[in-house]
């Protein structure tokens, strides 16, 4: 059976699209997936940092698409976790350089090969995003609780409705406290403006960062909040659709997808 | 129209207010007079009535009716005194009417887009005539329309309605947070609510975009014949 592709974007940079994407990775390599992620942002790579990665990277993206090596001569296999490859982002070319007919093609083949690839979106709705979503087959949507992520995510989600590629969210860098103190959107009142099925809820996680600097992949850490969160996400994407999503203002009872967003009444 | 009883003060009819009929040809006193005999039989029913005074037909006698409303408040204690709304009926409205009923509105063509789901940021949606959309508008998505905006839900978007210069057009939603209203040439930035979420509606009133409650401000309760919009 084929795999899936799907791409992971948010149209506002810097609110974790890498980091969704080499932690879910992780994350379904180590439930025996085989899984592959693709730095999609051609001149600005930097999934090979998060990942650990870069001194290892001989060919890329780029190179595949002109035919200069094949896919399993690209991916870069993971140092800790079996069945977990990079295909890195080539840092010397223009964005222009791939067009959306190549990524339909090359999704073509990683379906052939993995059962799940990761898109690793760059920021805006420029060529980068176009390449990424021509190939979907799914989408996941990252934001933070910020009106500017909001409001772009919203954008990006339109427009993948447009082409028919329905999207699920993760709202990430939630920090209960500030939401607590009415000082940051709370996941409702997110979804209020979104309306998209939820895939997850990650909090602000010191982690994170600890695991970018060392490269030891999120969900190995112990302990770490985001980590468990993205290893939920992991097996929601596999087979366990239902799995309750954990609230992380820690209020009492799990609530499922979107149902409980709706149950309230005022 | 002569009065064919020759009574130069007549009680027409007791709705909420008095309405007095009288005939003007008749000087002052005699018309005074008899006010005090029909409005003493009314007793405490006068006191603080609304009383029309008619005139009849052709008269411009806003002076004398001035003079007889005096009268009647501090003699009898009515409330306000009036003369009668000027009946506006034409005999083409009428026949307009009864066809309205005749056929149940079912000749009349409203032109109106409906849309049904939500409006994200970055699309825009623009109606020949009135836009009706059974959802939510989002911030950063902007919809036109020659007429009426109606939003069965949130709008949180920029609405321009009565575009490009029908300034009788109303933007309506049942939570009114926009970013922007345009009515015909008029704007208005968005108001940061006060939080409560009542259905409230924007017009044009002296040249200004303003907004009230829909529900206590709604300016069709008004209109006594259901009129195509
Ligand atoms: N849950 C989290 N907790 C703490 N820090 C986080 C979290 N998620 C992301 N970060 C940090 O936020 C920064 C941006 O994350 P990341 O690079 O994944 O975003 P991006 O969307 O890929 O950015 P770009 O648009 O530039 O590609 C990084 O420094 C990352 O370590
Ligand atoms: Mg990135």
């Amino acid at each position: 059976m084929d795999g899936k592709v799907i791409v992971v974007t948010s149209g506002k940079g810097g609110v974790g699209k890498t980091t969704v994407t080499a932690a879910i990775g992780a994350a379904m390599a180590m439930q025996g997936k085989r899984v592959a992620v693709v730095d999609m942002d051609i001149g600005l790579r930097n999934l090979d940092v998060v990942m650990g990665l870069e001194n290892r990277i001989v060919f890329n993206i780029v190179d595949v698409i002109q035919g200069k090596c094949k896919i399993k001569q690209a991916a870069v296999k993971d140092r800790r976790i079996d069945n977990l490859f990079l295909i890195p982002a080539s840092q010397s070319h223009e964005k222009n350089v791939i067009r959306p007919e190549n990524m339909i093609w090359l999704a073509g083949k990683l379906r052939k090969e993995f059962d799940f690839t990761f898109l690793d979106c760059p920021a805006g709705i420029e060529q980068g995003f176009k390449n990424s979503i021509a190939a979907a087959d799914e989408a996941i949507v990252v934001c933070t609780p910020e009106v500017s992520s909001v409001r772009d995510a919203d954008r990006v989600i339109g427009l993948l409705y447009a082409r028919s590629i329905k999207p699920r969210l993760i709202i990430n860098r939630i920090v209960p406290k500030m939401v607590e103190n009415g000082d940051m959107l709370s996941h409702e009142d997110v979804l209020d403006v979104l309306s998209v099925d939820l895939l997850g809820l990650v909090v602000m996680d010191d982690k994170v960062v600890v695991s970018t600097n060392t490269g030891t992949p999120l969900v190995m850490q112990k302990d770490s909040a985001a980590g468990s969160a993205f290893q939920r996400i992991g097996l929601r994407l596999d087979g366990h659709p239902d799995l309750p999503i954990e609230n992380p203002m820690g209020q009492k009872g799990f609530w499922k997808k979107l149902g409980a967003k709706f149950s309230r009444k005022n | 129209m002569k009065d064919t009883e020759n009574q130069p003060v007549k009680l027409k009819g007791v709705g909420d207010s008095l309405h007095v009929a009288i005939d003007p040809t008749q000087s002052i006193d005699t018309l005074r007079q008899s006010l005090s005999r029909t409005f003493e039989r009314l007793k405490h029913l006068a006191i603080n009535a609304k009383v029309i005074i008619d005139p009849g037909e052709d008269a411009d006698c806003d002076g004398l009716i001035d003079e007889l409303g005096q009268f009647l408040k501090d003699t009898f204690a009515v409330g306000m005194v009036s003369k009668p709304q000027p009946r506006k009926r034409s005999d083409n409205q009428e026949r307009i009417r009864e066809q309205d009923i005749g056929n149940e509105w079912h000749h009349y063509r409203s032109e109106a887009l409906i849309i049904a789901g939500r409006v994200r940021s970055g699309l825009n949606i623009r109606a020949k005539n009135h836009l009706v959309i059974l959802g939510d508008l989002n911030p950063g998505a902007e919809v036109y329309a020659g007429g009426d905006i109606l939003v069965m839900g949130s709008l949180l978007g920029k609405a321009a309605a009565g575009q490009p210069d029908n300034e009788t057009a109303i933007v309506m939603a049942l939570e009114f947070k926009p970013t922007q209203i345009q009515i015909g040439g008029l704007v208005a930035a968005g108001i940061t609510e006060s939080g409560a979420s009542r259905p409230e509606f924007a017009y044009v009133e002296n040249n200004e975009i303003v907004v009230d409650d829909y529900v206590k401000g709604n300016p069709f309760r008004q209109l006594g014949w259901p009129e195509v919009r």
